[in-house]
């Protein structure tokens, strides 16, 4: 197996952006990738930082950052760095053809499937909710035989957060006689196809108008392009807005597709079904990592690791009754003592959840360090939901922290290890 | 005012039982239950049909009951029973000289105990420890006491009963030491009013004590808290005991496509005391592994708790010594005529708890009708052209799943609905095999007013994803149907989200970690239903 200046480990949103900005400044990039991550349940959205502790939400993204507790990983990732990162993603995307939009500045509070709206910072031109604020009268969009969206529940709830706005439904016939059940990701299938754009648009048309916006499940084709939405868009004469959904997460998907298109035009090597399960350390330092499928091991040897593995979800840290572990380096985990004390009594409430805290403690370099601060590996940074110190779904920060600390490890690798 | 002959208070099976029996012989009846139908314990065990054999040795007379009931709800409730048979396994830690005794006691009881070898245990049974010593078929089998309580009511209300849930008992009214009614109050609106009748039945279980209390009267009931796990694999087709003096963690019943093993025994300061504790499972799956070594490498579901009523005439006893048998208590005894009490006992008999209460209320009515409880069906079987009709719309095994949760009156409605709207085939419950129509039939009930209310009725939410995805969905039909109550849809999807964490966070490791952080990636991260709205 020939060297690479840099293995990645986990195809989630912070493995990809890690392996993309090292390969763009002309690093070897190896990902070993197991599966897509939290991309295909969340993603799609880069979320910053949305509410501080006690559930209060931030006035703007870059706030948040600033204010983050003790021990969060904007802390060690740094403002300037969350800004570089920001802007360097942005900047990537824009080059694909795939434009995120939004700013640190100001919070995009974009609606959801059950009618509620949820603080983020990027968004894609899909979700403009400036479009939406601007209408006096929202229509959702009921498409008939689409599981995981509910109109009449979206439509009741955004009629409590806009009482000053006129908030109906539009049903569409069926795009496709399937006879099965319809996902938001089969229906943006269709959607992909000329034929069935003109029959949906069709179908809003009669509730076009001034004033108007269409909110719409994230169903307005798979790829990370604009041609679905805008030819849609175009035959409308109406903005829509696609509201954020449960899963499987088509903007996710886009955004996957977006990452995938860069690494593979920088000629990144992505192998997938890649379990990564041991390492070879030698004078200090992780030389290579082992990766066990169907029977036979693998050596993949580099420079520099990446370990963005994904947490719990993601299987790069595991617990069971008694111990929690990190699979790879076996990295010491923070986490309370007592599985008593892991959980709040409720789900949701107006405190983080203890076990979501759970990770991988780090210094400023975004190295593994022991309970001393000692530093276990130099040439492994540890990124994205293996980080101890926040709880995602509570600040709304899941990519946020995703992207920046990628941005962050990589661009010390590429530095030669300086901040 | 409003009047009946007989009140039945409690709405789990013994409750139910009582309501179909008096509505059968002819008594005019209503049920009242303070939350949902099968909320208290009859939802919260097991879910074992007992052969018999456990208490072969201990209490003959509670094994012949045993297994005269299970010969007879195997076949007037053979939709909610799943005939899986037992094994008692005598393990390496099971001392070696019980065993003869128990097979002398099974013998004295009439339940039948064949021994098998071991090769041909493990044979049937592959999960099972190798080590084990001994091992005899029973005729245990597994029953969904969820359905069988909702099927006993959809049987009543047939007959002509009555039923009220989210109803609460205020006061048992009385005039000159005769029963003239109770005051009750609904949960919902707080609004209190009264039902005038001849005889309140208490059929409340471990509540017992709490409300005999609400008629100036004491009952010795024991509330003991038993917790339970569910694993999200069959792990093995038949029921599992160890062949030992009864104890702690001993039982493995498998339903559809999960696993209980339970239960612990402790006892209880409250009936609702219901919260399981990390402790509580980690002891149960030590006990566990005796029976099945590789216990941990399934994945546990959740855990749950439930309180069973230990009767004894001293207020004082407590813990397993107690009698699991039932006593019917006719407290004219006691100076108030009119209301009488059923405590004690098991699921498995419950319908012989509900004959011997509603035969003490006839006997004073002077009403002669015999009970037919043993001999009538709970529910039809859908005839082959209702479920032919059922399969062009269910996959094969989702219609029999359907008949056996709806019946055939509840499946000819949702096969109409589907005829007329082919669009509510649409699977709401993944994993546990629910359609649109079903859910929509379930929550135009009377009986529902929560979404957990529909998921006891439908079984949604119960599967391996512990509501991840069909909870969004299953509020969405509700809304739609415009059959919330008025409740705030976002509250509907937090509570039921909430009732299963309550049974998830005590199993917080292996798999259950990795499902809670979809859950929540899903509700709090994406959907943001628990985030406070700018202003």
């Amino acid at each position: 197996m020939k060297k690479s200046d840099v293995v990645v480990i986990g195809g989630g949103l912070s493995g990809l952006f890690a392996a993309a900005v090292a390969a763009q400044n002309g690093k070897k990039v190896t990902v070993l990738s197991y599966g897509a991550g939290s991309l295909t349940i969340g993603g799609g959205i880069v979320d910053i930082m949305g509410y501080a502790d006690g559930n209060v939400p931030f006035a703007t993204p870059i706030e948040g950052v600033k204010n983050a507790p003790e021990g969060h990983p904007y802390t060690f990732i740094g403002e300037d760095t969350v800004k570089e990162a920001v802007e360097a993603f942005k900047k990537m995307a824009s080059a694909e053809g795939y434009a995120y939009q939004g700013s640190l500045d100001e919070m995009q509070w974009i609606p959801t499937a059950v009618g509620t709206l949820k603080p983020t910072a990027l968004v894609p031109r899909t979700m403009d909710v400036a479009k939406m604020e601007a209408a006096k009268k929202l229509v959702v969009v009921d498409l008939a035989g689409l599981k995981d969206f509910s109109a009449p529940m979206a439509a009741k709830n955004l009629g409590l957060l806009f009482p000053n706005k006129t908030i109906e439904t539009v049903k569409v016939p069926e795009l496709e006689k399937s006879g099965r059940d319809m996902t938001a990701f089969d229906t943006a299938r269709l959607l992909d196809r000329a034929d069935i754009r003109t029959m949906f648009a069709a179908a809003l048309k009669s509730k076009a108008g001034k004033d108007v916006c269409f909110i719409v499940p994230p169903i307005l084709g798979t790829h990370a392009s604009y041609v679905a939405f805008d030819d849609i868009t175009k035959q409308v004469g109406a903005p829509l807005v696609e509201c954020a959904a449960v899963a499987p997460s088509v903007t996710g998907i886009r955004l996957r597709e977006l990452m995938l298109s860069i690494l593979r035009k920088q000629g990144v090597v992505f192998i997938e079904k890649a379990n990564v399960c041991g390492n070879i350390v030698e004078n200090g330092k992780v030389v290579a990592v082992t990766t066990k499928d169907f029977g036979r091991q693998r050596t993949y040897r580099a420079d520099e690791f990446v370990l963005a593995s994904g947490g719990f979800y993601g299987a790069g840290i595991t617990a069971d009754q008694e111990n929690v572990k990190e699979v790879v380096f076996d990295l010491p985990i923070v986490a309370p003592a007592r599985v008593e004390d892991w959980t709040n009594a409720k789900m949701f409430s107006d405190a983080k959840q203890p076990f979501a805290m759970i990770g991988i403690a780090v210094n400023e370099q975004l190295q593994p360090v022991d309970a001393e601060g000692a530093v276990i590996y130099p040439n492994v940074r540890v990124v994205g939901r293996n980080l101890a110190g926040y709880d995602f779904c509570f600040e709304k920060s899941g990519n946020g922290v995703a992207l920046t600390s990628a941005y962050k490890a990589a661009s010390l690798i590429v530095k030669g290890g300086k901040a | 005012m409003e009047k009946v002959t007989a009140i039945v208070i409690g709405g789990g099976a013994t409750g139910v039982g009582i309501l179909r029996d008096l509505a059968m012989r002819g008594v005019d009846a209503m049920l009242i239950e303070q939350r949902d139908l099968a909320h208290g314990t009859s939802s919260r065990y097991h879910g074992l049909l007992h052969s018999g054999a456990r208490y072969a040795v201990k209490d003959a007379e509670a094994g012949r009951e045993c297994i005269e009931e299970n010969t007879i709800l195997r076949r007037i409730g053979r939709h909610c029973v799943e005939a899986t048979e037992g094994f008692f396994v005598r393990t390496v830690e099971d001392p070696e000289d019980f065993e003869a005794k128990w097979v002398e006691g099974c013998k004295n009881c009439g339940i039948s105990a064949v021994q098998i070898s071991v090769e041909e245990a493990l044979r049937l049974e592959p999960n099972l420890s190798p080590k084990i010593k001994a091992v005899y078929r029973v005729p245990d089998a597994a029953i969904d006491g969820f359905r069988m309580v909702w099927q006993n009511v959809a049987s009543a209300r047939r007959y002509g009963a009555k039923v009220r849930t989210y109803t609460e008992v205020v006061r048992i009214n009385s005039t000159n030491g005769q029963v003239t009614g109770v005051t009750v109050r609904d949960y919902f609106t707080g609004q209190e009013y009264q039902i005038a009748c001849d005889f309140v039945i208490s059929a409340v279980g471990s509540w017992a004590g709490e409300l005999a209390a609400k008629a100036g009267l004491q009952v010795g009931v024991q509330p003991d808290k038993g917790t339970l796990i569910a694993f999200n694999h069959r792990i093995a087709s038949r029921v599992i005991n160890r062949l030992h003096q009864a104890s702690d963690g001993d039982i493995f019943v498998p339903h559809g496509s999960i696993t209980i093993l339970g239960t612990t025994s402790m006892a209880a300061d409250k009936a609702d005391d219901t919260e399981p504790s990390v402790e509580e499972v980690k002891k149960l799956l030590n006990i566990g592994r005796v029976l099945f070594e590789n216990i941990d490498d399934y994945r546990i579901l959740r855990a749950f708790t439930g309180t069973r009523p230990l009767y004894s005439a001293d207020p004082n006893a407590k813990g397993r010594g107690a009698s699991r048998g039932f006593v019917t208590l006719d407290h004219a005894h006691d100076g108030l005529k009119g209301f009488i009490s059923i405590v004690g006992g098991k699921f498995t008999t419950y319908r012989l708890m509900a004959e011997k209460a509603v035969d003490m209320v006839c006997e004073y009515l002077g009403n002669k009708t015999p009970c037919r409880t043993a001999e009538e069906d709970i529910v039809e079987d859908p005839s082959e052209a209702l479920m032919g009709r059922a399969k062009k719309f269910f996959p094969v095994h989702g219609a029999s799943l359907a008949a056996s949760r709806l019946g055939a009156e509840g499946l000819s409605r949702v096969v109409d609905k589907l005829e007329k709207q082919p669009s509510s085939r649409q699977l709401v419950c993944e994993c546990e095999n629910v359609t649109l129509a079903e859910v929509e039939e379930a929550a135009a009930d009377p009986t529902s007013f929560t979404l957990s209310d529909v998921r006891r009725k439908t079984r949604m939410g119960m599967g391996t994803c512990q509501g991840a995805f069909c909870t969004y969905r299953t509020v969405g039909t509700m809304v739609a149907n415009d059959l919330t109550n008025g409740q705030d849809s976002k509250e509907l999807l937090k509570d039921f989200i909430e009732a299963r964490w309550k049974g998830i966070r005590h199993v917080l490791w292996g798999n259950a970690i990795r499902e809670t952080e979809l859950t929540r990636g899903i509700y709090e991260g994406t959907l943001n239903v628990n985030g406070a709205m700018k202003k």
